[in-house]
């Protein structure tokens, strides 16, 4: 007997506010007619940290996984017991995530998927059939960004942090011949970038005696757990934008432009219990012979023929004009899902 | 038997038609009332008009029809016009670049391009996984260096990819199709071949193009079609954003939030630049990302491969409705830093890089060439002058070209673009800044060479043109030789249509004296031979041009096909205005001429251009005429004869002028009797090395008739001889073109018999011998019957005439006697001519039965019957005959057939009255 269950939501990006309806369908296709003592759908969210790598100790590590922080649980009844006919059977449900009017005090944090911090959404459907036998169940995730209500007041401010790289902001060692000859590489950046816009900014490199091998944007989460009395932080690489591949001419304004990679990001969260923030580097590697005897490794360690200049990034939500039909393709950030393509 | 006798002049008066006058000529336009008048009357009669006159066909509807159907599809394609011009133009400029920079055999391949190596095998595992980060998995873990492999294999490597893009997305991976395209993107990074470049360059976005398209069409299909597939909107041609569905939107812009998560810059800028088009389903201003990509492309620092990303960022804007050329102009200053770079960098480093820099230049000119294309399509006036600013020419829309120099590469291709009009109306400031702006990247004589060649569009529209030759020949005045000739060939037009004679002068002087004592390349030949060329094709007489100074000098110290070429264009000169008298010329000339054939090749005959020489040649011989100088015009032609030996039509040429200098002689008097031997005797002399029986007994017959025209009966006796000997020898010497030729023959041997009308008939040799000598001929021939039958004929008719009271005509000279005057009244004589005539009737029927074609053997009975009946007073020999022939026709021929009806009752109105009833109703 085959029986294949399957959810449906409204959007095809599976984009929700919280207090917009969840809509969708339960589609049933069963070669036989399947009797049942109810249909009931979950619906879940929980922030998921574990503990691992970073500035967490061994006795950390063993425990792993900290206990999950739950953001939503709801129950839909659908259907009491009864029978589903042979054949194909939809059926639509509706629910709306948040009710202002319940006192809903955990905040409905936007769905992130890092290294240790995971923030996901799901939800699942269960037919019930007794103990006899196995329930039919199928889950799916859908994803959540903040609705208006918590969206920041202040508006993004347009500044842009100017930065210098030269040998005398290195804090790592650098070869001596780069230390030497020296090198001086300007720019700005934004610092504070919406979810819907290229982070952006612009780089000139105004001298360097070493030719230049390339520029990256790396992007970096920082994402920080309590976990007792200990604030455990890890930083790890989401994304490396090249903007310069060779040695460039010098004093030729490069632009820069990264497109911010969805559900991968999130607006930076500061809870209590987890904080999820943002860095944006840029490396400057040099042409040396020792950067070809070193495998690719980690991108962003510093070494001895790389400079860089790491910045913080506020990632904010600003209010995106869903439904209108704005000429900005960035009312259109959404949607990273393979389906889409 | 007997002759018929006739009496000419009364015959020639009974069948002339009677003549009157006409008003109009026929063929001349009548008015227009008469014409319409005429085509009513022409359709009125047209069923009762027995033939169909092709021309006066009133299908007038036809047409009409087809000139409808044109409008209509011109109408339709309206707005695709420029779009398709846009194809055709990247198709061409593609195949140039692949033609430009052919790819040696063997390619080495960077690590970077490994894929192609390795085959498919390197992607065949593709995680699902959402992200791209693995797609930035460099394949730079083996790097032991460049492989080799041969591009035909690299070729196929990319259309193997190619095919597998395309068929991952029609199987809705388009994960993995995207993946791909990211890889062949990829492929461009390498530069280390530099002249694989371009074709692979090429190749790529053959393939991002591809990508391009069907990304376009699969969104477009989400704008219109909802998922189970019926249509819910149908998106104009110049649709706007507005007009998306947000579900076609999101799927666009991941599209773009995918491309632009690609690690490297190049294969970014590359597939963005391939979905560009795309930008209009989510923006009203697609092209303002266009600026962010130029921009962008800056971080490429291997100056090809940011030419040639910029030379795609040009290609793909076509694709957007509406775009400002300030891009391609940034693009364009961009590039010129890049040439500043690179040349500053030649004065650190060591000489030997000059090489690879030059061919650098060279690999990304068809860029700078391709977007300075695009920025001057359809530019106006005000536009112009933008451009000419932001690119750091001009000062201002007043002050053009007041700006700093440029680099010289740039500005030829800007050079190249710029409007006709731009160009003449500031010539002296553009000549100013090819002066500041010489540079290794392009040859400054050829840049004062473009614009000569560019002022040249519209000579007359210029403002200064005396400032300009005079900057220019000042500036040629310290070059070498080469770009002498280079750049004083493209102002060559202006200097003579402006009647600058002093200048012109001036410029063959310089040229002389730098030539004259150095060995001339060949490009040097080429310019010399285009400069001697226009100074020809300028004057109208020939005279004028080599009382120029230093014209014949220079042309002196050429040689080769350039020296043949200017010869030719000379000859050309010479002969194109009529008749060549001056002795002077007719001698400079002649010497021209004997250089041109020294130096056909004697191997090559079939040539074209010899065949065009030895024409020259011919023509200017026919056109040689030394008046009443006679003596010297023979001793011309046969100094001609010695000198063009190997050109065979020059020959006949020959025969025929000093045949109509004799005849020119003769009509002038008596004197030149000895003068009019000579000619014969040249012509005589001539003609044996003409190849050709045919061409031969023409020329001996036209021969035979001048010597005639003299009185010169024996020459004429010998040239018949001749003929005839020619005639003897044709059947062994070309018999297997024999057939081909029958219908010159048979002319030629009637025009034999006409003429033998003429010739007294020499008793010493026998009387009637020439005929007999053809009749012998005849039967030693293998010619068809049909020709055999007209030969037959034409001695019947001879025979007859020849057997007149009075002939029908004389020679012209008093002293030749007809031969009616010499035989009056011979009985002997008319003897042989019945004889002669009975022998041919004897064999006639014969030779007609022999004949395979049936409407053939008709015809020519019919024709042998009118002969005879018209020769011979009809007996009962004649009858038997003349019947036989007329059974014949009715045979093969219908009883209808015109020719016969008329031929039967001809024969019917010439019988005597008491044969008549019985013979013909056989």
């Amino acid at each position: 007997m085959s029986t294949k269950i399957e959810l449906k939501l409204s959007r095809p990006n599976r984009i929700y506010l919280p207090y917009e309806p969840l809509e969708g369908k339960i589609v049933v296709k069963s070669a036989s007619s399947i009797s049942h003592s109810g249909i009931r759908m979950a619906f879940n969210g929980s922030v998921n940290l574990q503990v691992r790598g970073g500035s967490a100790g061994v006795i950390e590590s063993f425990y792993g996984v900290v206990k999950p922080i739950p953001i939503l649980s709801k129950i839909l009844e659908i259907k009491p017991s009864g029978k589903i006919v042979s054949g194909t059977t939809e059926i639509p449900f509706s629910i709306t995530l948040r009710n202002p009017k319940e006192d809903n005090l955990e905040r409905f944090y936007e769905t992130f998927h890092g290294t240790n911090i995971s923030i996901q959404y799901l939800a699942t459907i269960d037919i019930l059939r007794g103990y006899l036998h196995k329930s039919l169940s199928a889950t799916l995730e859908f994803i959540v960004e903040s609705d208006k209500a918590d969206l920041h007041d202040q508006p993004i401010s347009p500044e842009m942090v100017i930065f210098y790289i030269t040998q005398d902001t290195q804090r790592h060692p650098i070869l001596p011949e780069l230390k030497s000859g020296g090198f001086r590489i300007t720019g700005r950046i934004s610092t504070q970038c919406s979810m819907l816009e290229p982070l952006s900014g612009e780089l000139t490199v105004e001298a360097s005696t070493l030719p230049i091998c390339s520029v990256d944007i790396h992007l970096l989460r920082v994402e920080s757990i309590l976990l007792g009395e200990k604030i455990i932080t890890e930083t790890s690489l989401i994304q490396t934008t090249q903007i310069a591949d060779g040695d460039v001419c010098r004093n030729m304004t490069l632009p820069i432009y990264v497109v911010l990679p969805r559900l991968f990001t999130c607006p930076t969260v500061l809870a209590g219990p987890f904080s999820i923030e943002f860095k944006v580097a840029v490396v400057i590697s040099f042409q040396s012979e020792l950067s070809r005897l070193h495998p690719k490794s980690d991108p962003i360690t510093p070494r001895l023929w790389t400079a860089m200049e790491t910045l913080p990034l506020e990632l904010v939500r600003t209010s995106r004009a869903y439904d209108s039909n704005a000429d900005v393709p960035n009312a259109y950030a959404y949607a990273a899902l393979a389906s889409l393509v | 038997m007997e002759f018929r006798a006739r009496n000419y002049i009364a015959e020639e008066q009974s069948h002339a038609l009677p003549r009157s006058r006409a008003a109009i000529h026929p063929l001349s336009s009548p008015s227009p009332p008469t014409h319409l008048r005429q085509v009513d009357d022409n359709v009125e009669n047209r069923n009762n008009e027995e033939f169909f006159d092709p021309l006066r066909a009133p299908d007038s509807n036809a047409p009409v029809k087809i000139v409808d159907g044109r409008d209509s599809e011109s109408s339709s394609y309206g707005n695709d016009d420029s779009a398709q011009v846009q194809m055709k133009e990247w198709t061409s400029f593609k195949r140039f670049l692949m033609q430009r920079f052919p790819v040696s055999k063997m390619i080495s391949i960077s690590s970077m391009s490994n894929m192609i190596v390795r085959g498919g095998k390197a992607y065949e595992k593709y995680s699902t996984s959402m992200h791209m980060e693995e797609l930035d998995d460099p394949q730079k873990s083996s790097e032991e260096g460049a492989k080799v492999i041969t591009w035909r294999e690299y070729v196929s490597r990319l259309h193997e990819l190619k095919e597998e893009i395309n068929g991952a997305w029609h199987n809705e991976d388009r994960v993995k199709s995207l993946k791909l395209s990211i890889k062949v993107a990829r492929l461009l990074m390498d530069t280390s071949v530099s002249n694989f470049y371009p074709t692979l360059f090429v190749l790529t976005t053959d393939v991002l193009d591809m990508v391009g398209n069907v990304v376009w069409e699969r969104i477009r299909q989400k704008a219109e079609f909802a998922e189970d597939g019926t249509k819910f909107c149908s998106l104009p041609e110049n649709f706007r954003a507005s007009d998306v569905c947000i579900d076609a939107k999101e799927t666009c812009y991941n599209w773009f939030c995918k491309v632009g998560s690609i690690r490297e810059l190049l294969p970014r800028i590359y597939l963005e630049l391939a979905i560009l088009p795309c930008w209009r389903f989510l923006t009203e201003q697609p092209a303002e990302s266009l600026q962010r990509l130029v921009m962008m492309t800056r971080g490429l620092a291997d100056p090809l491969a940011s030419a040639y990303c910029r030379l795609y960022i040009a290609h793909r804007a076509q694709k957007l409705p509406f775009y400002d050329t300030g891009y391609l102009i940034t693009c364009v200053n961009d590039i010129k830093l890049i040439f500043t770079q690179i040349s500053s960098a030649k004065e650190t480093a060591h000489g030997c890089l000059a090489d690879s820099k030059s061919s650098l230049v060279s690999l990304m000119e068809p860029a700078i060439e391709f977007i300075m294309k695009c920025i001057f399509n359809d530019a106006s006036l005000m536009r112009v002058g933008k451009v000419l600013v932001e690119l750091g020419i001009g000062r201002s829309q007043e002050e053009l070209f007041g700006g700093s120099s440029c680099v010289s590469i740039v500005l030829h291709h800007l050079l190249k673009e710029l409007p006709t009009d731009v160009v003449s109306s500031h010539a002296v400031d553009i000549l100013h800044l090819i002066k500041c702006s010489n540079d290794y990247s392009y040859d400054q004589c050829l840049n004062y060479r473009l614009l000569g060649l560019r002022l040249c569009e519209q000579i007359s529209q210029i403002g200064s043109v005396d400032d300009i030759v005079n900057e220019v020949i000042l500036v040629v005045s310290q070059c070498g030789l080469d770009e002498y000739l280079k750049v004083i060939d493209a102002y060559l037009d202006i200097v003579l249509q402006n009647q600058m004679d002093g200048h012109l002068k001036t410029i063959l002087e310089g040229i002389s004296e730098l030539a004259c004592d150095q060995v001339i390349a060949e490009d040097e030949l080429a310019g010399l031979q285009s400069i001697l060329v226009k100074v020809l094709s300028h004057f109208e007489d020939l005279e004028d041009v080599f009382s120029l100074n230093h014209f014949l000098q220079i042309l002196d110290l050429m040689h080769g096909s350039s020296r043949s070429i200017v010869n030719m264009h000379i000859l050309d000169m010479a002969t194109r205005n009529g008749y060549v008298r001056d002795p002077t010329s007719i001698q400079l000339i002649f010497e021209i001429s004997q250089e041109l054939h020294n130096d056909i090749d004697i191997a090559n005959k079939k040539n074209d251009d010899n065949q065009q020489q030895a024409r020259l040649i011919s023509h200017f011989v026919r056109m040689v005429d030394h008046g009443t100088e006679y003596e010297q015009h023979l001793a011309f032609l046969v100094e001609c004869r010695g000198a063009f030996s190997s050109i065979i039509e020059l020959k006949e040429i020959l025969v025929h002028s000093s045949n109509f200098l004799a005849t020119k002689a003769l009509k002038d008097g008596k004197k030149h009797l000895s003068f009019v031997k000579s000619c014969m005797a040249f012509s005589e002399v001539t003609i044996p090395s003409i190849s050709g029986h045919i061409k031969q007994l023409h020329l001996y017959l036209e021969t035979a008739e001048v010597a005639l025209l003299g009185g010169l009966v024996s020459h004429s006796d010998g040239l018949i001889d001749s003929a005839l000997d020619c005639l003897q020898s044709f059947d062994r010497m070309e018999g297997s073109r024999a057939a081909v030729d029958s219908d010159g023959i048979l002319s030629s041997i009637r025009k034999l018999c006409s003429l033998l009308i003429m010739v007294p008939d020499n008793p010493e040799v026998g009387i009637l011998h020439i005929p007999k000598s053809i009749l012998s001929i005849i039967h030693s021939q293998s010619w068809s019957p049909r020709m055999k039958t007209r030969i037959f004929c034409a001695i019947v008719s001879l025979s007859a005439t020849l057997s007149q009271g009075r002939l029908p005509y004389h020679a012209f000279h008093p002293e030749v006697m007809g031969n009616d005057l010499l035989f009056f009244g011979n009985s002997s004589y008319v003897h042989e001519l019945i004889s002669l005539a009975a022998s041919v009737l004897e064999n006639l029927v014969d030779v007609i039965e022999r004949e395979p074609s049936q409407a053939a053997r008709g015809n020519m009975s019919l024709e042998a019957c009118n002969c005879i009946v018209s020769s011979f007073k009809i007996n009962e020999h004649v009858l038997l005959v003349c019947s036989k022939l007329i059974e014949i026709a009715k045979l093969c021929l219908s009883a209808k057939d015109k020719y016969l009806i008329s031929t039967i009752s001809f024969l019917d109105k010439n019988l005597p009255a008491a044969t008549a009833a019985s013979s013909i109703t056989v």
